[in-house]
């Protein structure tokens, strides 16, 4: 296992949320440079298989496709927890309330290349976004389904107190995979010039 | 007091370890050696390095009696039918009569296990031999150091005037200092909420609301969660709570993901780049703030970074971690450095400490309604992670998680009042 390029794994993603009410938003947040062309083809795609996603491929005019390569010290800021943040802001200046911040969410579908980590996953859960469509899975850090099933509901652990019931999104993956695959690995081969070296191993090892 | 460790697996009842068949035989002890260099390169036992290949017993009369595994059985095959032919062509030639028993599939994690397994079948054990610190115990010294740094948590927790949030203190252990804390800042980001601007009929609510918080935690220390529903302003513990029309969330910004440990993160990196400012950075940081402009025209909300440290007034913290000669090396994220909570931290925060590269987690209170290190997940036993922490819960005496104990004006108690 090459430690040295498991580092910059975590950042290889890029992503979008797509509002299915009248306004849409869309936000490309990312690590790299957005691969529009891919996000085209894929939202074509999903376009044709389902019909809640808005007739809204013209949009794509408004995306902003930003780099925070600078954040060299926080291994958390992915693209969807980005994505969160510029919503939140946006709509929050709007003055709406907590409620219909909420409401928006439950409205919003995520497009990501890879499978979002179980740090997002559970993010989106917590947030109550309606659908996540992913290109390839994240086999190490994979937070819906994966290594972790953040995305399903389904929990021996029932509230009374409604408001602090689990909840789940639904998740479709394999959207573009090869794709998406190809775009990481493009981005993998210009390495992490901020990883120590050598890269420290993990601890300890557990129980086999 | 006492600091318990959370291994990556859950712990199995040492009579319910997970077993695995075996064929082994009976053999003469003078043909022993000879099988068992034979045995071992023909069918090695690569998964089941804890179990001994031979087993030796007393028989009544005091003749010594060798028994050697020979291979591993499916589960329900035939005898012979499953046998590798070279396993087979031993048998026959030293007339072994081959029989299916039963060994211990994982090593033993503790004495206890240990010996429940040598019933079974003699197996080794070896103590843990971690490089983290702690996982065989601590000294009288790093107890204490421990201890103190969790009652800060528990401190900063309380030390909101209307509420119980969870709280999180990062600490470098080499230095003993702080590095960045923070509690949760859901209903109040980028604000904070003085005393003052409290109306006297909420302040009453406060009060009642507080009287509660005793025997809720006390409740929750006994495991049962069922009254947890008045502790909904600790994030962890009520991930999903947070569109719930809120108290004081009128007027300021509130942000559903900024649980302690996310914001104790963001403070600490802010911290590693005001410290070690390189080219990169103020590169970046130049094409960034374009790129902002153009997200954010005419933004008075920008999200600013709390820099360097956000520490709850009035406290005696020390900050010297701010000032660190120029020959210190700038720190990969959050590699070497602990970090205190006093709820469990959902899966959200914990898989943000793997990301972060936290090397060991201490937490007061277990969270069954979200917990990640144990009570609904386990992250620090997912293998695949790049990452693993080990994880740590404190014990502490009832009367250090007193949240709701009211002193005259004062509505928290605080619980280090006694060590003054």
């Amino acid at each position: 296992m090459a430690s040295g390029s498991e580092v910059e794994e975590d950042f290889r993603y890029c992503c979008c949320i797509y509002g299915t009410s009248n306004t849409v938003e869309l936000f490309p947040s990312s690590l790299m440079i957005l691969n529009i062309a891919s996000f085209s083809t894929c939202q074509a795609k999903i376009a044709m298989d389902s019909l809640e996603v808005p007739v809204g491929l013209g949009l794509l005019k408004c995306r902003i496709p930003y780099v925070r390569q600078f954040i060299v010290d926080e291994a958390t800021r992915h693209a969807e927890m980005e994505a969160i943040d510029v919503l939140l802001e946006q709509w929050q200046r709007t003055g709406i309330s907590v409620e219909q911040v909420a409401e928006k969410f439950s409205n919003c579908i995520l497009y990501v290349t890879c499978e979002p980590c179980i740090m997002c996953a559970a993010a989106l859960s917590i947030l109550g976004i309606k659908k996540v469509y992913y290109g390839c899975a994240n086999d190490k850090f994979g937070g819906c389904g994966s290594i972790l099933s953040l995305h399903s509901s389904s929990s021996e652990h029932q509230f009374s107190d409604k408001g602090s019931q689990r909840k789940g999104f639904s998740c479709t993956g394999g959207i573009l995979a090869s794709e998406a695959i190809s775009l990481l690995r493009s981005f993998n081969e210009q390495g992490n010039p901020n990883a120590p070296k050598p890269l420290r191993q993990p601890e300890h090892q557990p129980r086999k | 007091m006492g600091i318990v460790y959370i291994p990556p697996n859950p712990p199995i009842p040492p009579s319910q370890q997970p077993t695995v068949s075996v064929y082994a035989s009976v053999i003469e002890p003078k043909i022993a050696n000879t099988l068992v260099r034979r045995l071992n390169q023909i069918a090695p036992l690569e998964n089941l390095r804890h179990v001994k290949r031979v087993r030796k017993q007393c028989l009544d009369g005091g003749k010594m009696q060798l028994t050697v595994i020979l291979c591993l059985a499916c589960e329900n095959g035939s005898l012979s039918g499953s046998m590798p032919k070279d396993i087979v062509e031993l048998i026959n030639s030293y007339q072994l009569s081959a029989f299916v028993t039963k060994v211990c599939k994982y090593a033993a994690l503790s004495k206890e296990e240990w010996e429940e397994q040598c019933k079974l079948w003699p197996t080794s054990y070896h103590p843990p031999t971690y490089n983290i610190e702690g996982i065989t115990g601590f000294s009288e010294e790093e107890s204490q150091l421990i201890f103190s740094f969790m009652k800060l948590a528990i401190r900063l927790a309380t030390s909101t005037n209307d509420q119980v949030v969870n709280a999180a203190v990062i600490v470098d252990p080499s230095s003993k200092q702080i590095i960045a804390s923070a509690c949760d800042q859901i209903h109040s980001w980028n604000t904070t909420v003085s005393k003052t601007s409290l109306e006297p009929g909420q302040l009453e609510q406060s009060a009642v609301f507080t009287s509660c918080l005793t025997p809720v935690v006390g409740a929750m220390l006994n495991g049962s969660a069922g009254r947890s529903k008045q502790l909904t302003d600790v994030s962890c513990l009520h991930p999903w709570h947070w569109p719930q029309p809120q108290l004081l969330a009128s007027s300021s910004f509130f942000h559903p993901l900024r649980h302690a440990a996310m914001v104790a993160i963001e403070s600490s990196a802010a911290g590693d780049r005001l410290l070690f400012p390189s080219n990169q950075d103020i590169r970046n940081q130049c094409s960034h703030e374009d790129d902002m402009q153009s997200v954010y025209s005419n933004s008075p909300a920008k999200r600013q970074k709390t820099v360097p440290l956000e520490v709850v007034d009035s406290e005696p913290v020390d900050n010297c971690s701010i000032i660190v000669g120029p020959e210190q090396v700038r720190p990969y994220l959050c590699t070497g450095y602990d970090i205190y909570l006093v709820w469990e931290p959902c899966a959200m925060c914990a898989m943000a400490l793997v990301h972060q590269r936290i090397r060991r987690i201490f937490y007061a209170l277990p969270n069954p309604n979200a917990g990640a290190l144990g009570s609904v997940h386990r992250l620090q036993g997912e293998k695949s992670l790049n990452h693993h922490y080990a994880v740590f819960r404190i014990l502490l005496p009832e009367e250090e998680l007193m949240f709701g104990r009211r002193e005259g004006n004062v509505y928290w108690y605080n619980c280090c009042e006694n060590d003054k």
